[in-house]
């Protein structure tokens, strides 16, 4: 088994969260993940970008836009 | 049908100057929502929902579409930046989506059909009315025109430092940092990071190719990492080990 290395690993870790790779390149970069420490700390901060803005952006509606649009519904 | 026909959005001006538009909209987006697999050929076969009664319609309606009703709002949050205005544009959308619905395909891609609806509108409606100097020409300015960094290469400690710094950062402040990058770096960042949109189905959204939809995600989310650590600097949240960032 040959490591990806860290240049492709780097490449496509976006790609890689964002899982639009192909099942290959996924298990190259699963396994260079897993013996590359510097990698996965660039992983990590790709990782915890996206959890801080799916925590952040969950306004919920306000009640009264909600009535209006079912209002609007007839 | 005919008894479902909605009342004339209040705000007459604006959507009949726009009128074309949105139909136009409306019909590629009825086209290019479909899912692969029923592309090809028989529409026959496909189910739509004009055999419903009007209050069978709206029931499925209230059903299937409201319940979008929350990200489809923290979206247009993210387009128009205030409540007033993304409130007018999710009612907007959804009073469009509705008009439609009774075409609509069973068992498509309703969520990524409604953000398809709902950028539309925003474009169509919203948009028009801003005076944006970057606009059409964004995704053909260099990165250092729009103040990023040269880089993002950063040493060992730094970067777990990092990862550990954004994630203390309160919610405001990833808010703010989400606004401040430009419209459609911000908004192919929020479908694919929050909303988690495929790049295929964001470009469908979009309405641009597959690669601008990478590049505008990759230059969004390095320019949200920029700001993200500024915000935590200016916190006193150590980013950078000891380095200065002007010499990293």
């Amino acid at each position: 088994m040959t490591d990806c290395g860290c240049e492709k690993a780097k490449a496509e870790l976006e790609e890689y969260l964002h899982r639009e790779l192909s099942q290959q390149d996924f298990d190259d970069i699963t396994e260079h993940l897993g013996h590359c420490d510097d990698c996965t700390r660039e992983h990590l901060v790709g990782l915890t970008i996206i959890e801080k803005l799916q925590r952040s952006c969950q306004e919920q509606a306000p009640a009264q836009l909600r009535a209006a649009i079912l209002a609007k519904l007839g | 049908m005919q008894t479902v026909v909605l009342e004339a959005p209040e705000r007459t001006a604006q959507v009949d100057s726009s009128a074309m538009d949105d139909d136009d909209a409306l019909a590629n987006a009825f086209d290019e929502a479909q899912p692969e697999d029923a592309s090809d050929g028989d529409r026959s076969g496909r189910r739509r929902r004009s055999s419903l009664s009007p209050a069978q319609l709206r029931a499925a309606f209230e059903e299937q579409a409201l319940p979008f009703m929350d990200p489809l709002y923290a979206a247009a949050l993210r387009m128009t930046r205030n409540p007033a205005d993304a409130g007018d544009l999710v009612q907007e959308t959804f009073v469009k989506a509705y008009a439609a619905f009774a075409q609509y395909e069973q068992g498509t891609n309703l969520k990524a059909w409604l953000y398809r609806i709902l950028t539309n509108t925003f474009i169509n409606t919203y948009r028009k009315n801003q005076r944006n100097p970057y606009q059409g020409t964004i995704d053909d300015l260099e990165d250092w025109q729009l103040g990023s960094a040269e880089s993002v290469t950063q040493g060992r400690t730094t970067r777990s430092a990092e990862a550990e710094a954004i994630d203390h950062l309160p919610d405001s402040d990833v808010k703010e940092a989400l606004q401040s990058i430009p419209e459609d770096f911000r908004l192919a960042v929020y479908l694919a990071d929050v909303e988690g949109f495929s790049y295929q189905e964001i470009a469908d959204i979009m309405k641009t190719p597959v690669g601008t939809v990478m590049s505008r995600l990759h230059r969004g989310r390095r320019l949200l990492r920029e700001r993200l650590a500024d915000y935590a600097r200016d916190r006193g949240i150590a980013v950078t080990a000891d380095t200065p960032r002007s010499t990293r």
